[in-house]
């Protein structure tokens, strides 16, 4: 509280600082709700040469009209996010409990390490061509399950790193105390480590299952579009270069941003910390 | 409980061996770290090979199965006789500067200002971090919507108070403005936050004692705040030439990496020779010159961050 007080006792910045802000505002505010505007606009409306406004749902019921691919595209979507995060979560906290509170042999560490800093250094592009023949020589291939692995490789080092930093805050006593109580490792893990880093998994969930949600390289490059084909895929299929259909685009990406954003809302401290501790560890 | 009574024993001789001097290590850890491992072997280096190895072949998909012929470095002398290649660097290098240097500035001003803010804070907080979570390709749908020369609301602005419509996507230097423009939105909210978060950790007595000494507003953002935050700057601005290298997406959509090769960034450019000429041979040695460069700056970004806390360790 003194804090702000001290700060914002300063005049002249602190009233530019006010509508700077409001321009911030207002530019990032403002893109986005024109998309949902116009998701509820008939065609017309759209390509008309002034701007006319109307509601219509028209959008949205072509866009979930049986024979469009965009209902099977949802459901991929969710599939991978479920999928991810499960994976990212179980595996990630292993991983980051390890690092954190266990003593791992170095030969073991350092290699580990090494990839778990270099991986996300690679533009994943690069990486595609090699993917595309694991994938294919594993079968995996333009399937859901696929895209779920491909997810999680490449946020599973996020994941187990922030995992790491939640678990450094316990004391290693703490782990100590149970095994001496006669505790398993196992169990020391699952009912006394576990439940105390709930925030840090809150922030993995969260941030995994948004990224997931997001991606769209792999759903490109690894699926052939169609009913196979993530949300993401899906919305750029609707941009043609001849025919491009703007009120379902404008549909489809109301459709996979609003749930993320009320998230964000709703979850701001996860997210803040997953883009914080994410970017620190690059 | 009185099953795992009987292991206790087992981990009281574990720890008479962490007595020896060096701590054991833990076969749970082991096991723990085994999925993670597993992942990283066969979805990240086990490709890498793979892509190592198609980077020196000739390549071609026969029934479905990739068929390898080794021609050693010819894809990789490819590279450089590529007409391409020069104006993708030249374009990738535009873009990434631009948006490293733009996203830097406008990120930190933002955070000084919400620090200074007092009525917006809250709000501003909240909102501003909005564009870093929404998916990419909705970032190039909302931004098609605003620039498309057809119906975007830009141009419509443009005519309604008389004045021309403009290309943007359409010519090579909109293209680039408009793809920066685009970054610019969806990723200074992220370095905003960064800086912001750090601002916060700045001592309020140390702030008190900048104006006790008489210095303005001004100053003391620009002698005192900035320094102090710069390493977090210099953090974000590492983040963020490697996010922009990485950039696809939006440029996937808002441009195809056209017109001409005006926005053909590197990940444009490997993905049309992967998939649309097929050269799979040639697309991966692209790929893994990359992968090099950036081993390389990788490299130098360490020995930079050890100098650069080296430093701090003696300023202190």
């Amino acid at each position: 509280m003194s804090k702000a007080q001290s700060r914002s006792s300063l005049g002249v910045i602190g009233t530019v600082a006010e509508f700077v802000l409001i321009a911030a505002i207002v530019t990032t505010v403002v893109p986005i709700l024109w998309m949902v505007v116009l998701s509820f606009q008939p065609l017309k409306n759209i390509i008309g040469a002034d701007i006319n406004l109307s509601f219509s749902l028209s959008n949205y019921t072509d866009l979930l009209a049986p024979g469009n691919p965009l209902l099977a595209q949802l459901g991929n979507s969710l599939a991978i996010v479920v999928g991810t995060v499960l994976l990212c979560l179980v595996f990630g906290s292993l991983a980051g409990y390890a690092l954190s509170q266990l003593v791992i042999p170095r030969v073991v560490l350092l290699p580990l390490l090494a990839l778990t800093a270099f991986i996300p250094l690679i533009p994943p592009m690069v990486l595609v061509p090699g993917l595309y023949a694991t994938m294919s020589s594993f079968g995996l291939i333009g399937g859901t399950l696929g895209l779920v692995i491909l997810n999680t490789v490449f946020q599973l080092p996020f994941a187990a790193l922030l995992m790491k930093v939640y678990f450094d805050g316990l004391p290693a006593t703490l782990r100590e105390a149970a095994l001496i109580d006669g505790a398993s490792e196992v169990t020391a893990f699952r009912s006394v480590m576990l439940p105390l880093v709930k925030p840090g998994l809150a922030s993995v969930g969260t941030f995994t299952g948004i990224m997931a949600w997001n991606e769209f390289l792999f759903g490109l490059t690894m699926t052939s579009g169609g009913v196979t084909a993530p949300l993401t895929v899906g919305i750029a299929a609707l941009v043609q270069p001849f025919e491009v259909a703007w009120g379902q685009m404008a549909a489809a990406g109301t459709l996979a941003a609003i749930p993320i954003i009320i998230i964000t809302i709703i979850a701001n401290r996860y997210i803040v910390a997953g883009l914080t501790a994410g970017a620190v560890k690059g | 409980m009185t099953a795992t009574t009987t292991i206790a024993p087992l981990r009281a001789s574990g720890r008479t061996s962490a007595r020896r001097g060096r701590k054991s290590w833990s076969k749970f850890g082991l096991v723990a770290l085994l999925p993670f491992a597993l992942f990283l072997l066969l979805f990240g280096v086990y490709p890498a090979i793979e892509l190592f190895r198609m980077s020196a072949s000739e390549v071609q998909v026969i029934q479905g199965g990739f068929h390898m012929e080794f021609i050693g470095l010819d894809n990789f002398s490819r590279i450089l006789a590529d007409p391409d290649t020069l104006p993708v660097l030249f374009v990738t290098v535009i873009f990434v500067v631009g948006a490293v240097a733009l996203t830097v500035i406008l990120g930190t001003l933002m955070a000084v200002m919400l620090d200074r803010a007092q009525f917006m804070k809250t709000v501003a907080k909240r909102i501003l971090i909005w564009p870093t979570v929404v998916a990419p390709v909705v970032v190039s749908v909302i931004w098609l919507l605003l620039l498309s020369p057809t119906i975007g609301a830009v141009n419509k602005m443009l005519l309604a108070v008389g004045l021309p419509g403009q290309g943007w996507l359409g010519e090579p230097v909109g293209a680039m403005l408009s793809i920066l423009a685009v970054d610019v939105w969806h990723w200074a909210p992220l370095v905003f936050l960064l800086v912001y978060t750090s601002l916060q950790s700045i001592d309020t007595e140390v702030l008190e004692a900048a104006r006790v000494d008489g210095a303005s507003e001004w100053q003391s953002i620009r002698m005192v705040v900035l320094p102090m935050v710069k390493p977090v700057i210099i953090t974000a601005a590492v983040i963020r030439l490697i996010m922009s290298v990485k950039a696809f997406d939006e440029m996937f959509l808002l441009t195809h990496g056209g017109p001409g090769n005006s926005t053909n960034l590197i990940s444009l450019h490997i993905r049309t020779i992967f998939f649309d000429r097929l050269e799979l041979g040639y697309g991966s040695a692209f790929g893994v010159a990359i992968i090099l460069i950036f081993a390389l700056l990788g490299g130098f970004y360490v020995l930079a961050k050890k100098a650069v806390t080296g430093r701090q360790a003696s300023d202190v």
